[in-house]
Protein backbone atom coordinates (compact mmCIF):
# COMPACT_ATOMS: atom_id res chain seq x y z
CA UNK A 1 0.00 0.00 0.00
CA UNK A 2 1.55 3.55 -0.90
CA UNK A 3 1.65 6.18 2.09
CA UNK A 4 2.35 9.47 1.94
CA UNK A 5 3.02 11.91 5.00
CA UNK A 6 2.99 15.51 4.47
CA UNK A 7 4.30 17.13 7.89
CA UNK A 8 3.65 21.31 7.28
CA UNK A 9 6.07 23.55 9.22
CA UNK A 10 3.88 26.81 9.16
CA UNK A 11 6.32 29.47 8.15
CA UNK A 12 9.51 27.31 8.58
CA UNK A 13 12.81 29.33 6.71
CA UNK A 14 14.84 27.94 3.84
CA UNK A 15 17.72 30.15 5.25
CA UNK A 16 16.69 29.96 9.18
CA UNK A 17 16.53 25.58 8.30
CA UNK A 18 19.89 25.75 6.43
CA UNK A 19 21.12 27.54 8.94
CA UNK A 20 19.95 25.27 12.03
CA UNK A 21 20.04 21.65 9.91
CA UNK A 22 23.30 20.53 11.59
CA UNK A 23 21.18 20.26 15.35
CA UNK A 24 18.15 18.29 13.75
CA UNK A 25 19.33 14.86 13.08
CA UNK A 26 15.65 13.93 11.97
CA UNK A 27 15.13 16.65 9.09
CA UNK A 28 19.19 16.79 8.28
CA UNK A 29 18.88 12.72 7.32
CA UNK A 30 15.86 13.64 5.07
CA UNK A 31 17.49 16.56 3.49
CA UNK A 32 20.76 14.70 2.85
CA UNK A 33 18.98 11.52 1.68
CA UNK A 34 16.03 13.38 -0.27
CA UNK A 35 15.96 17.04 -0.94
CA UNK A 36 16.25 20.06 0.27
CA UNK A 37 14.90 22.80 -1.93
CA UNK A 38 12.82 26.09 -1.49
CA UNK A 39 8.97 26.19 -1.96
CA UNK A 40 7.39 29.71 -3.58
CA UNK A 41 4.84 30.40 -1.84
CA UNK A 42 1.54 31.91 -2.90
CA UNK A 43 0.94 35.89 -2.84
CA UNK A 44 0.66 36.55 -0.64
CA UNK A 45 2.36 34.22 1.37
CA UNK A 46 -0.11 33.76 4.40
CA UNK A 47 -1.05 31.28 5.93
CA UNK A 48 -4.57 31.32 4.77
CA UNK A 49 -4.81 31.00 1.71
CA UNK A 50 -1.48 29.29 1.37
CA UNK A 51 -2.37 25.99 2.76
CA UNK A 52 -5.50 25.44 1.34
CA UNK A 53 -3.83 26.72 -2.01
CA UNK A 54 -1.24 24.06 -1.70
CA UNK A 55 -3.73 21.05 -1.09
CA UNK A 56 -6.52 22.71 -4.18
CA UNK A 57 -3.57 23.42 -6.30
CA UNK A 58 -5.39 26.31 -6.90
CA UNK A 59 -4.06 30.28 -6.69
CA UNK A 60 -5.58 32.62 -4.11
CA UNK A 61 -7.33 34.24 -7.38
CA UNK A 62 -8.97 30.97 -8.52
CA UNK A 63 -10.13 30.04 -5.06
CA UNK A 64 -11.41 34.05 -4.38
CA UNK A 65 -9.70 33.58 -1.46
CA UNK A 66 -6.86 36.82 -0.61
CA UNK A 67 -6.71 36.15 2.94
CA UNK A 68 -7.99 35.35 6.15
CA UNK A 69 -10.86 37.99 6.10
CA UNK A 70 -12.53 38.85 2.55
CA UNK A 71 -14.55 41.51 1.23
CA UNK A 72 -18.64 39.52 0.74
CA UNK A 73 -19.61 42.50 -1.06
CA UNK A 74 -18.10 46.17 -2.09
CA UNK A 75 -19.90 47.61 1.03
CA UNK A 76 -17.09 49.23 2.88
CA UNK A 77 -17.36 46.77 5.90
CA UNK A 78 -18.01 43.66 4.63
CA UNK A 79 -15.09 42.08 5.39
CA UNK A 80 -15.73 37.83 6.77
CA UNK A 81 -13.80 35.76 8.03
CA UNK A 82 -13.07 32.67 5.33
CA UNK A 83 -13.96 29.07 6.26
CA UNK A 84 -13.83 25.97 4.84
CA UNK A 85 -16.79 26.18 2.59
CA UNK A 86 -14.52 28.37 0.60
CA UNK A 87 -12.94 25.85 -0.73
CA UNK A 88 -15.63 23.13 -1.26
CA UNK A 89 -16.09 23.57 -4.83
CA UNK A 90 -11.75 23.76 -5.16
CA UNK A 91 -11.60 19.59 -4.12
CA UNK A 92 -8.77 19.42 -1.86
CA UNK A 93 -6.39 16.79 -2.40
CA UNK A 94 -8.02 14.20 0.44
CA UNK A 95 -11.36 14.57 -1.58
CA UNK A 96 -9.68 13.52 -4.89
CA UNK A 97 -8.01 10.87 -3.00
CA UNK A 98 -11.10 9.54 -1.19
CA UNK A 99 -12.69 9.30 -4.57
CA UNK A 100 -9.85 6.68 -5.44
CA UNK A 101 -10.18 4.68 -2.23
CA UNK A 102 -7.41 6.61 -0.68
CA UNK A 103 -8.32 7.24 3.10
CA UNK A 104 -6.87 10.21 4.63
CA UNK A 105 -5.75 12.15 8.02
CA UNK A 106 -6.02 15.90 7.94
CA UNK A 107 -4.69 17.19 11.04
CA UNK A 108 -4.34 20.87 11.49
CA UNK A 109 -4.40 22.30 8.09
CA UNK A 110 -5.56 26.53 8.33
CA UNK A 111 -8.97 26.68 5.90
CA UNK A 112 -10.40 23.04 7.27
CA UNK A 113 -12.82 24.92 9.84
CA UNK A 114 -15.92 23.77 9.93
CA UNK A 115 -14.86 20.29 9.26
CA UNK A 116 -16.58 18.59 5.88
CA UNK A 117 -17.42 15.08 5.66
CA UNK A 118 -14.53 13.14 3.59
CA UNK A 119 -12.74 9.66 3.15
CA UNK A 120 -10.86 9.33 6.63
CA UNK A 121 -10.31 11.62 9.98
CA UNK A 122 -10.07 15.58 9.95
CA UNK A 123 -8.73 17.38 13.32
CA UNK A 124 -9.46 21.57 11.74
CA UNK A 125 -6.60 24.20 12.40
CA UNK A 126 -6.72 27.10 14.06
CA UNK A 127 -9.50 29.19 12.95
CA UNK A 128 -11.60 26.82 15.15
CA UNK A 129 -13.19 28.83 17.90
CA UNK A 130 -12.66 26.58 20.63
CA UNK A 131 -13.11 22.84 21.14
CA UNK A 132 -16.93 23.24 22.26
CA UNK A 133 -17.43 23.48 18.83
CA UNK A 134 -17.47 20.65 16.28
CA UNK A 135 -13.59 20.58 15.42
CA UNK A 136 -13.73 17.21 14.12
CA UNK A 137 -14.83 14.96 11.25
CA UNK A 138 -15.64 12.79 12.70
CA UNK A 139 -17.81 14.10 15.37
CA UNK A 140 -16.61 11.22 18.07
CA UNK A 141 -12.74 12.06 17.20
CA UNK A 142 -13.00 15.43 19.66
CA UNK A 143 -13.62 12.95 22.73
CA UNK A 144 -11.26 10.56 21.72
CA UNK A 145 -8.39 13.50 21.35
CA UNK A 146 -9.48 14.93 24.77
CA UNK A 147 -8.63 11.49 26.45
CA UNK A 148 -5.45 11.35 24.62
CA UNK A 149 -3.70 15.09 25.34
CA UNK A 150 -7.06 16.68 27.16
CA UNK A 151 -7.59 20.02 26.07
CA UNK A 152 -6.08 20.33 22.90
CA UNK A 153 -4.71 23.79 21.68
CA UNK A 154 -5.52 24.96 18.04
CA UNK A 155 -2.95 27.91 18.71
CA UNK A 156 -1.26 30.07 21.51
CA UNK A 157 -3.47 32.59 23.60
CA UNK A 158 -2.44 36.06 24.39
CA UNK A 159 0.87 35.67 21.99
CA UNK A 160 1.38 39.00 21.49
CA UNK A 161 3.56 39.50 25.14
CA UNK A 162 7.27 40.31 26.29
CA UNK A 163 7.05 37.22 29.10
CA UNK A 164 9.23 34.99 26.64
CA UNK A 165 9.85 32.01 28.80
CA UNK A 166 5.67 31.70 29.03
CA UNK A 167 4.91 31.85 25.36
CA UNK A 168 7.73 29.51 24.45
CA UNK A 169 6.33 26.74 27.19
CA UNK A 170 2.92 27.24 25.51
CA UNK A 171 3.97 26.68 21.92
CA UNK A 172 5.84 23.79 23.30
CA UNK A 173 2.94 22.25 25.02
CA UNK A 174 0.48 23.02 21.68
CA UNK A 175 3.27 21.08 19.47
CA UNK A 176 3.42 18.07 22.29
CA UNK A 177 0.06 18.50 21.85
CA UNK A 178 -0.47 18.25 18.38
CA UNK A 179 2.29 15.23 17.94
CA UNK A 180 0.68 13.15 20.06
CA UNK A 181 -2.44 13.37 18.26
CA UNK A 182 -0.46 12.77 14.94
CA UNK A 183 1.08 9.51 16.85
CA UNK A 184 -2.00 8.07 17.96
CA UNK A 185 -3.93 9.04 14.38
CA UNK A 186 -1.49 7.55 12.28
CA UNK A 187 -1.30 4.07 14.72
CA UNK A 188 -5.52 4.10 14.94
CA UNK A 189 -6.61 4.85 11.22
CA UNK A 190 -6.29 3.04 8.10
CA UNK A 191 -4.83 5.96 6.01
CA UNK A 192 -2.72 6.09 2.52
CA UNK A 193 -2.33 9.84 2.79
CA UNK A 194 -1.28 11.83 6.28
CA UNK A 195 -0.95 15.75 6.17
CA UNK A 196 -0.48 17.70 9.47
CA UNK A 197 0.74 21.58 10.40
CA UNK A 198 2.32 22.65 13.05
CA UNK A 199 1.95 26.11 13.61
CA UNK A 200 4.52 26.57 16.28
CA UNK A 201 7.10 27.18 14.24
CA UNK A 202 5.35 30.54 12.80
CA UNK A 203 4.62 32.06 16.37
CA UNK A 204 8.13 31.23 17.64
CA UNK A 205 9.33 33.16 15.12
CA UNK A 206 7.31 35.82 15.18
CA UNK A 207 7.73 36.13 19.23
CA UNK A 208 11.44 35.25 18.91
CA UNK A 209 13.13 36.44 15.66
CA UNK A 210 15.01 39.40 17.40
CA UNK A 211 16.44 36.97 20.01
CA UNK A 212 18.04 34.95 17.49
CA UNK A 213 18.92 37.26 14.78
CA UNK A 214 22.18 39.80 15.24
CA UNK A 215 21.19 41.88 12.54
CA UNK A 216 17.34 42.41 14.17
CA UNK A 217 17.19 45.81 14.61
CA UNK A 218 16.11 45.25 18.48
CA UNK A 219 18.24 42.35 19.02
CA UNK A 220 19.70 41.78 22.61
CA UNK A 221 22.93 40.21 22.51
CA UNK A 222 22.71 39.56 25.96
CA UNK A 223 19.41 38.58 25.46
CA UNK A 224 18.28 34.57 27.88
CA UNK A 225 16.36 33.93 24.99
CA UNK A 226 18.85 34.30 22.41
CA UNK A 227 18.57 30.35 22.32
CA UNK A 228 15.04 29.64 22.43
CA UNK A 229 14.26 29.94 18.77
CA UNK A 230 17.44 27.03 17.78
CA UNK A 231 16.01 25.45 21.24
CA UNK A 232 12.74 25.19 19.87
CA UNK A 233 13.46 23.29 16.44
CA UNK A 234 15.05 20.82 18.56
CA UNK A 235 12.35 19.54 20.25
CA UNK A 236 10.17 19.89 17.43
CA UNK A 237 12.50 18.24 15.62
CA UNK A 238 12.38 14.81 18.31
CA UNK A 239 8.84 15.05 17.34
CA UNK A 240 9.27 14.90 13.42
CA UNK A 241 11.36 12.03 14.53
CA UNK A 242 9.07 10.43 17.02
CA UNK A 243 5.97 10.73 14.54
CA UNK A 244 8.38 9.71 11.24
CA UNK A 245 8.92 6.34 14.04
CA UNK A 246 5.51 5.86 14.01
CA UNK A 247 4.79 5.20 10.02
CA UNK A 248 5.96 2.14 7.66
CA UNK A 249 9.17 2.28 6.34
CA UNK A 250 7.95 2.84 3.04
CA UNK A 251 6.12 6.31 3.56
CA UNK A 252 7.20 8.80 1.71
CA UNK A 253 7.59 12.16 3.22
CA UNK A 254 7.48 15.73 2.66
CA UNK A 255 8.09 18.35 4.87
CA UNK A 256 6.92 21.71 3.78
CA UNK A 257 6.40 25.14 5.09
CA UNK A 258 3.63 28.02 3.33
CA UNK A 259 5.74 31.03 3.49
CA UNK A 260 9.16 31.71 5.05
CA UNK A 261 10.08 34.89 7.78
CA UNK A 262 12.45 37.41 7.78
CA UNK A 263 13.33 40.48 10.38
CA UNK A 264 10.59 42.80 10.62
CA UNK A 265 12.36 46.30 10.15
CA UNK A 266 9.05 48.62 10.95
CA UNK A 267 5.83 49.16 9.50
CA UNK A 268 4.16 51.49 7.18
CA UNK A 269 1.31 53.06 7.70
CA UNK A 270 -0.89 52.42 4.69
CA UNK A 271 -3.84 54.76 6.04
CA UNK A 272 -1.45 57.71 6.78
CA UNK A 273 0.49 57.74 3.58
CA UNK A 274 -2.94 58.01 1.68
CA UNK A 275 -4.13 60.60 4.05
CA UNK A 276 -0.95 62.63 3.60
CA UNK A 277 -1.02 61.83 -0.45
CA UNK A 278 -4.63 63.12 -0.25
CA UNK A 279 -6.40 59.31 -1.25
CA UNK A 280 -8.03 59.10 2.06
CA UNK A 281 -10.22 61.72 4.06
CA UNK A 282 -11.25 61.21 7.70
CA UNK A 283 -14.00 63.73 9.13
CA UNK A 284 -11.61 64.47 12.00
CA UNK A 285 -8.16 62.14 12.45
CA UNK A 286 -8.10 60.49 16.06
CA UNK A 287 -6.20 61.18 18.62
CA UNK A 288 -5.05 57.81 18.54
CA UNK A 289 -4.13 54.51 16.98
CA UNK A 290 -7.59 53.50 15.74
CA UNK A 291 -8.46 50.91 13.59
CA UNK A 292 -9.30 51.57 9.97
CA UNK A 293 -12.79 49.65 10.33
CA UNK A 294 -13.80 51.49 13.75
CA UNK A 295 -13.70 54.92 11.58
CA UNK A 296 -15.49 53.77 8.43
CA UNK A 297 -17.88 51.86 11.10
CA UNK A 298 -18.06 55.23 13.27
CA UNK A 299 -18.95 57.14 10.28
CA UNK A 300 -15.03 59.34 10.41
CA UNK A 301 -14.17 58.33 7.14
CA UNK A 302 -15.40 61.16 4.44
CA UNK A 303 -15.84 59.01 1.17
CA UNK A 304 -16.75 62.22 -1.16
CA UNK A 305 -12.96 63.05 -1.02
CA UNK A 306 -11.47 59.56 -0.76
CA UNK A 307 -9.73 57.29 -3.45
CA UNK A 308 -8.74 54.69 -1.61
CA UNK A 309 -8.27 53.07 1.86
CA UNK A 310 -6.01 49.99 2.77
CA UNK A 311 -5.92 46.91 5.44
CA UNK A 312 -3.23 46.21 7.28
CA UNK A 313 -1.42 42.86 8.23
CA UNK A 314 1.68 41.29 7.33
CA UNK A 315 0.73 42.81 3.65
CA UNK A 316 -1.26 46.02 2.45
CA UNK A 317 -4.31 45.34 0.95
CA UNK A 318 -5.61 48.63 -1.02
CA UNK A 319 -8.94 49.06 -2.15
CA UNK A 320 -10.75 51.82 -4.73
CA UNK A 321 -13.55 54.00 -4.07
CA UNK A 322 -14.89 53.44 -7.47
CA UNK A 323 -18.58 54.69 -8.65
CA UNK A 324 -21.29 52.44 -8.83
CA UNK A 325 -19.19 49.90 -7.25
CA UNK A 326 -18.25 51.05 -3.78
CA UNK A 327 -21.63 52.58 -2.14
CA UNK A 328 -20.10 56.19 -2.41
CA UNK A 329 -17.75 55.65 -5.06
CA UNK A 330 -15.63 58.58 -6.54
CA UNK A 331 -12.96 56.82 -8.66
CA UNK A 332 -14.88 56.97 -12.26
CA UNK A 333 -14.42 53.21 -14.32
CA UNK A 334 -12.49 55.10 -16.99
CA UNK A 335 -9.93 56.30 -14.02
CA UNK A 336 -9.53 52.84 -12.64
CA UNK A 337 -6.45 51.80 -14.07
CA UNK A 338 -4.83 54.99 -14.37
CA UNK A 339 -5.54 55.53 -10.56
CA UNK A 340 -4.28 52.21 -9.39
CA UNK A 341 -1.07 52.31 -12.22
CA UNK A 342 -0.74 56.03 -9.99
CA UNK A 343 -0.90 54.44 -6.48
CA UNK A 344 1.09 51.64 -7.83
CA UNK A 345 4.10 53.60 -8.66
CA UNK A 346 3.76 56.02 -5.72
CA UNK A 347 3.56 53.49 -3.32
CA UNK A 348 6.37 51.77 -4.48
CA UNK A 349 8.31 54.92 -4.23
CA UNK A 350 8.20 55.28 -0.60
CA UNK A 351 11.30 55.38 0.67
CA UNK A 352 12.68 54.54 4.53
CA UNK A 353 12.97 57.41 7.19
CA UNK A 354 16.59 58.33 5.53
CA UNK A 355 15.29 58.35 2.43
CA UNK A 356 16.62 55.12 0.94
CA UNK A 357 14.28 52.73 -1.28
CA UNK A 358 12.53 50.26 0.52
CA UNK A 359 11.93 48.13 -2.25
CA UNK A 360 8.36 48.17 -2.38
CA UNK A 361 6.35 45.86 -4.62
CA UNK A 362 2.86 46.64 -5.91
CA UNK A 363 0.36 43.87 -7.46
CA UNK A 364 -2.62 43.96 -9.36
CA UNK A 365 -4.86 40.80 -8.61
CA UNK A 366 -5.22 40.61 -12.42
CA UNK A 367 -1.73 40.03 -12.87
CA UNK A 368 -0.57 37.86 -10.80
CA UNK A 369 -3.28 35.20 -10.54
CA UNK A 370 -4.74 33.36 -13.40
CA UNK A 371 -7.88 33.96 -12.48
CA UNK A 372 -9.49 36.13 -10.16
CA UNK A 373 -13.07 35.10 -8.54
CA UNK A 374 -14.97 36.83 -5.36
CA UNK A 375 -14.14 40.53 -4.63
CA UNK A 376 -10.11 40.90 -4.70
CA UNK A 377 -8.33 44.04 -3.25
CA UNK A 378 -7.34 46.40 -6.02
CA UNK A 379 -3.92 46.43 -5.28
CA UNK A 380 -1.73 44.03 -3.16
CA UNK A 381 1.66 46.06 -1.54
CA UNK A 382 4.66 44.39 0.13
CA UNK A 383 6.06 46.81 1.64
CA UNK A 384 10.11 46.71 2.07
CA UNK A 385 9.93 43.16 0.57
CA UNK A 386 8.10 42.41 3.20
CA UNK A 387 10.30 43.60 5.65
CA UNK A 388 7.82 46.27 6.12
CA UNK A 389 4.42 45.63 7.79
CA UNK A 390 1.40 47.41 6.58
CA UNK A 391 0.20 49.23 9.23
CA UNK A 392 -3.94 49.94 8.93
CA UNK A 393 -4.70 51.98 12.15
CA UNK A 394 -4.61 55.72 12.02
CA UNK A 395 -3.60 58.79 14.56
CA UNK A 396 0.15 57.68 14.79
CA UNK A 397 0.64 61.30 13.25
CA UNK A 398 3.24 59.80 10.67
CA UNK A 399 4.00 56.92 7.91
CA UNK A 400 7.17 55.12 9.64
CA UNK A 401 6.12 53.16 12.86
CA UNK A 402 8.44 51.18 14.73
CA UNK A 403 6.03 50.40 17.50
CA UNK A 404 3.45 47.74 16.20
CA UNK A 405 -0.09 48.44 16.58
CA UNK A 406 -0.96 44.95 17.94
CA UNK A 407 2.70 44.37 20.05
CA UNK A 408 5.40 42.61 20.30
CA UNK A 409 6.37 40.95 17.13
CA UNK A 410 9.62 40.24 15.70
CA UNK A 411 9.57 38.82 11.86
CA UNK A 412 7.35 38.99 9.20
CA UNK A 413 6.54 36.49 5.92
CA UNK A 414 8.74 35.58 3.18
CA UNK A 415 7.93 34.26 -0.21
CA UNK A 416 9.90 31.02 -0.05
CA UNK A 417 9.29 28.38 2.35
CA UNK A 418 10.63 24.83 2.81
CA UNK A 419 10.66 21.60 0.78
CA UNK A 420 12.08 18.55 1.96
CA UNK A 421 11.25 15.54 0.56
CA UNK A 422 12.18 11.67 1.52
CA UNK A 423 12.68 11.50 -2.13
CA UNK A 424 15.93 12.23 -3.80
CA UNK A 425 15.77 15.29 -6.06
CA UNK A 426 17.75 18.43 -6.87
CA UNK A 427 17.56 21.69 -5.08
CA UNK A 428 15.95 23.87 -7.63
CA UNK A 429 12.87 26.05 -6.11
CA UNK A 430 9.60 24.26 -5.82
CA UNK A 431 5.91 25.84 -6.44
CA UNK A 432 3.56 25.74 -3.48
CA UNK A 433 1.00 25.10 -6.00
CA UNK A 434 2.82 22.01 -7.64
CA UNK A 435 2.68 19.96 -3.94
CA UNK A 436 -0.71 18.88 -4.84
CA UNK A 437 -0.27 17.57 -7.94
CA UNK A 438 2.94 15.84 -6.85
CA UNK A 439 0.78 14.22 -4.06
CA UNK A 440 -2.08 12.71 -6.92
CA UNK A 441 0.78 11.63 -9.09
CA UNK A 442 2.37 9.47 -6.49
CA UNK A 443 -0.72 7.35 -5.83
CA UNK A 444 -1.52 7.37 -9.63
CA UNK A 445 -4.18 9.06 -10.20
CA UNK A 446 -4.53 11.20 -12.94
CA UNK A 447 -4.68 14.95 -11.56
CA UNK A 448 -8.39 15.83 -12.86
CA UNK A 449 -7.63 19.56 -12.28
CA UNK B 1 -24.79 20.00 25.13
CA UNK B 2 -27.22 20.46 21.97
CA UNK B 3 -30.52 19.24 21.96
CA UNK B 4 -31.35 16.86 19.22
CA UNK B 5 -34.39 15.74 17.42
CA UNK B 6 -35.53 12.64 16.12
CA UNK B 7 -35.67 12.44 12.20
CA UNK B 8 -36.54 9.52 9.77
CA UNK B 9 -34.71 8.66 6.58
CA UNK B 10 -35.48 6.16 3.95
CA UNK B 11 -34.48 2.51 5.16
CA UNK B 12 -32.52 1.80 1.92
CA UNK B 13 -30.42 5.75 2.26
CA UNK B 14 -30.10 4.60 5.65
CA UNK B 15 -28.85 0.52 4.72
CA UNK B 16 -26.48 2.34 2.34
CA UNK B 17 -24.78 4.47 4.95
CA UNK B 18 -24.47 1.89 7.51
CA UNK B 19 -22.57 -0.20 4.19
CA UNK B 20 -19.98 2.33 3.53
CA UNK B 21 -19.83 4.02 6.84
CA UNK B 22 -16.19 2.60 7.64
CA UNK B 23 -15.21 4.65 3.96
CA UNK B 24 -17.40 7.53 4.50
CA UNK B 25 -14.95 8.07 7.78
CA UNK B 26 -17.72 7.68 10.14
CA UNK B 27 -18.40 6.00 13.17
CA UNK B 28 -22.65 6.53 13.25
CA UNK B 29 -24.86 6.92 10.74
CA UNK B 30 -25.79 9.94 13.17
CA UNK B 31 -22.58 11.46 12.32
CA UNK B 32 -22.17 10.92 9.02
CA UNK B 33 -25.98 12.84 8.69
CA UNK B 34 -25.35 15.28 10.71
CA UNK B 35 -21.95 16.08 8.98
CA UNK B 36 -23.37 16.19 5.70
CA UNK B 37 -26.65 18.06 6.52
CA UNK B 38 -24.12 21.17 8.29
CA UNK B 39 -21.98 21.01 5.69
CA UNK B 40 -24.73 21.63 2.64
CA UNK B 41 -26.38 24.52 5.03
CA UNK B 42 -23.30 25.86 5.46
CA UNK B 43 -22.65 26.02 1.64
CA UNK B 44 -25.91 27.23 1.06
CA UNK B 45 -25.98 30.08 3.86
CA UNK B 46 -28.77 28.58 5.82
CA UNK B 47 -26.10 28.70 8.71
CA UNK B 48 -23.13 30.37 9.99
CA UNK B 49 -19.72 28.31 10.40
CA UNK B 50 -19.26 31.18 13.63
CA UNK B 51 -21.48 32.36 15.73
CA UNK B 52 -21.17 36.32 16.51
CA UNK B 53 -18.87 36.14 19.63
CA UNK B 54 -16.70 33.01 18.29
CA UNK B 55 -16.12 35.03 15.08
CA UNK B 56 -14.90 38.13 16.90
CA UNK B 57 -13.24 35.74 19.23
CA UNK B 58 -11.52 34.46 16.47
CA UNK B 59 -10.77 37.97 14.46
CA UNK B 60 -9.08 39.14 18.16
CA UNK B 61 -7.12 35.96 18.05
CA UNK B 62 -5.92 37.23 14.51
CA UNK B 63 -5.13 40.72 15.16
CA UNK B 64 -3.35 39.19 18.26
CA UNK B 65 -1.70 37.15 16.20
CA UNK B 66 -0.58 39.80 13.50
CA UNK B 67 -2.39 39.04 10.45
CA UNK B 68 -4.87 41.59 11.31
CA UNK B 69 -5.03 45.20 12.61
Amino acid sequence: MRRLAVIGLDCADPVLLGELLPELPALRELAESGCFARLRSTDPPITIPAWMAMMTGKDPGQLGVYGFRNRRDHSYVGLRLTNSTAFADADPVWDTLGRHGVRSIILGVPGTFPPRPMAGVLVSGFLAPNTEATYTYPTSLAKRIEEWVGEYAFDVRQFRTNDKAWLFSQVREMTEKRFAVARRLVAEHEWGFFAMVEIGPDRIHHGMWAHYDPTHPRHDAASPYRDTLPEYYRFLDRQISDLLSELPGSTEILVVSDHGAQKMEGGLGINEWLIRNGYLALTDYPDAPTRIGDLIANGRVDWSKTTAWGEGGYYGRLFLNVVDREPRGIVPHQDYDATCSRLSDELAAVPDEAGASLNTQVHRPTEIYREVTGIPPDLIVYFGDLRWRSIGTIGWGRIHIHENDTGPDDANHSLYGIYISSTPGGNEDRHLLDIRREIIEYFGIEDPS
Amino acid sequence: MRKHKKIHIPADLAQAILDHLDELGAGTIEEYVEAVLRSQLLRAGHISAYSQEEEEEVERRLRDLGYLD
